[in-house]
């Protein structure tokens, strides 16, 4: 085990001397303490230009995952609730393109979830209750705007469930195919990230959704 | 609204806790390469310091609602970091792994102003850098590689001054008694 | 002449209700300039036969988004422009007095990126029992999730050729988006539908149960009883 460096070289090396200042007995063991620290390698390290879009892709599943959790949770046994007050909500009578994320569960709704043979409607006999999500744990208000609603947006607004940041409502939309967004603050048009993406033509994106019937039919 | 040039961080933490996923890119491609060199220095090796850059970036937008300071993103980010950074050095230490075992040092061997010896010299000090515990190889790395000063590394580690340069002498020491054989 | 004469007075006549209809929907929601400007490219495109509704709607969102009026008008212009390639472009298919909602479907086609060639390739392929404007739709929405046009196309057009409902067809972006949402690109995800083995939407192997009843796929006709893919 040899001597380590004396203190003043330490201090040479932090930078709070110079070689001059040592004294000169030292300068020696300082020049060599300097030629140590010299060999680091200080060149830039520059990544793999992969890696943004490999972050970007991990990121886009993980917001997708949870928006599903969430939808999971939102439709976990509250909404039988849900569906006995407001009339069954479709699971098996109607395919919502919703954000995908609507027929992603549609798909995975396990064998034992019941399946209503007919398809609701308030008043309207093609009008099917679509589920909207959105994570914003930052947003104040979240508003959903589209061609079902002339794009209003005081028209529905989401409620928070629980402190997840999780935002949602569910709406009753006529059959076809729908344009929408999400509005965030009252100013900020928000496209939903589970859903496919179309040019406004304003320099934004819309969401899609379409909204059918599909008769009696199990998943 | 700016190009995404012009968006600060906290603008753009607080647009993707609005809910636009997409903005997130614009923080990846502004933070990739600026603590490259520290997460391949503190890890051994180039490959590693990308997995620890890339885990980081994804975990800061998993974890994007509890950055307090959304204008501090870059501190933020360091932390979550460091962290994976620890994590990696632990798990390897579990596994036996000490870093002087990677073959794929960063300390490549084309330095093109360089003699053999001083390749040889720089390959050593990684290695011996290898042997330093993960706190004295933070801080030997974020003052010489990264040209902090110790209050600097101090306010970002929380680390006090005082403790920063006790751990730094003895990584002298030991980089002294670890490579005896090349000064 | 007359006859002439009356079905100009008619015209016109429908063409300014028409435009007091949009002027109506618009009041309040955009600036004056704007309405007067959208009604006259409603009333343009109403001349040719193409759909309204869409440039009243695209009028309203870019009013309730705030958009600049040079802007807005520039949209709903180019809006105008996509409804009428669409109306060339579904002609060309072999649709001679297509509906309003088939012109629609193939404007989405054109904006999520298809050509005007894709368009009619897909409305040729549209056959009964399979609606042109549903199967322009769900290439379009394909589109939009990131898959090339000629992958969105050739998946459209390959459930066609192999009798799949209609149905079917609907649940094609619902898959696509799962496969993207458990990490693979839009392409890759498209390819793993294509060959019928999905994403983990559904049953495996697009089995989605048996068809509705009154769906027959094609080349059976009537007296036939649909053929029941649900294997005992």
């Amino acid at each position: 085990m040899s001597l380590g460096y004396h203190p003043l070289v330490k201090q040479l090396l932090d930078g709070e001397l110079s070689l001059a200042e040592l004294p000169p007995e030292l300068r020696a063991e300082g020049a060599e303490a300097l030629r140590l620290i010299g060999t680091v390698d200080r060149r830039p390290v520059v990544l793999s230009a992969a890696l943004d879009d490999r972050v970007m892709a991990v990121v886009r599943q993980h917001a997708a995952s949870r928006t599903r959790r969430a939808w999971h949770w939102l439709t976990a046994p509250r909404d039988v609730e849900l569906r006995l007050r407001l009339r069954p909500v479709v699971w098996a009578g109607a395919l919502a393109i919703a954000a995908g994320v609507a027929l992603l569960l549609l798909g995975r709704v396990p064998a034992s979830a019941p399946v209503p043979a007919s398809v609701a409607g308030s008043g309207a006999r093609d009008s099917v209750f679509v589920r909207f999500v959105l994570y914003a744990p930052g947003a104040r208000q979240v508003a959903v705007a589209g061609t079902f609603n002339q794009w209003d947006l005081n028209a529905a607004p989401l409620a928070r469930a629980g402190s997840s940041g999780v935002w949602t409502t569910t709406l009753a939309l006529p059959v076809g195919q729908h344009q929408y967004a999400f509005v965030v603050d009252g100013e900020r048009w928000v496209a939903d990230p589970a859903a496919p993406a179309i040019d406004d033509g304003f320099g934004r994106r819309n969401s899609m959704v379409a909204v059918t019937l599909r008769g009696a039919r199990t998943l | 609204m700016g190009l995404a040039g012009d968006a600060t961080d906290g603008e753009v933490v607080r647009a993707v806790l609005g809910g636009e996923v997409e903005r997130y890119a614009v923080l990846v491609h502004r933070y990739r390469d600026r603590y490259a060199r520290y997460a391949a220095r503190m890890l051994g090796s180039l490959d590693a310091g990308e997995d620890a850059v890339q885990d980081a970036l994804v975990r800061a937008f998993d974890r994007l609602a509890d950055c307090r300071e959304p204008d501090k993103f870059a501190g933020w980010l360091f932390l979550i970091l460091r962290n994976r950074c620890y994590a990696e050095r632990r798990r390897q230490q579990r596994e036996g792994r000490p870093l002087d075992e990677r073959d794929d040092g960063v300390a490549a061997a084309d330095r093109p102003d360089g003699t053999y010896e001083q390749t040889e010299r720089m390959r050593a000090l990684e290695r011996s850098l290898g042997h330093l515990t993960p706190e004295q190889r933070e801080v030997f790395v974020l003052k010489h590689v990264e040209g902090l000063a110790y209050d600097e590394i101090a306010g970002r580690t929380g680390a006090t001054v005082a403790s920063l340069k006790m751990r730094m002498h003895r990584a002298y020491d030991r980089l002294r008694d670890l490579m005896k054989e090349h000064l | 002449m007359k006859s002439f004469l009356a079905l100009a007075f008619v015209l016109s006549t429908t063409l300014r209700l028409m435009a007091q209809d949009v002027g109506a929907r618009l009041d309040g929601r955009v600036p004056l300039e704007v309405q007067r400007a959208v009604q006259d490219i409603a009333a343009d495109a109403a001349a040719h036969g193409l759909p309204t509704e869409p440039l009243v709607q695209k009028a309203i969102e870019g009013g309730a988004k705030r958009v600049p009026a040079e802007r807005l008008i520039a949209a709903v212009r180019a809006l105008a422009g996509r409804l009428a390639g669409a109306w060339d472009a579904v002609r060309a298919g072999g649709l001679e007095s297509p509906t309003a909602d088939v012109v629609e479907g193939g404007a989405d086609g054109l904006s999520a990126g298809l050509s005007a060639g894709y368009v009619s390739e897909l409305v040729r392929a549209s056959r009964a029992p399979y609606d042109p404007a549903l199967v322009l739709r769900v290439a379009a929405t394909l589109a939009a999730l990131g898959v090339s046009p000629k992958q969105a196309v050739q998946l459209v057009e390959g459930m066609i050729k192999d009798g799949k409902s209609p149905s079917d067809l609907l649940s094609l972006p619902g898959e696509v988006q799962a496969g993207v949402a458990d990490g693979a690109t839009p392409a890759e995800a498209a390819e793993r539908v294509n060959h019928g083995g999905g994403n983990g939407v559904g049953n495996a192997g697009g089995n989605h149960g048996p068809p509705p009843p009154d769906w027959v796929p094609p080349g059976q006709g009537k007296g036939h009883k649909p053929a029941n893919p649900h294997k005992p």
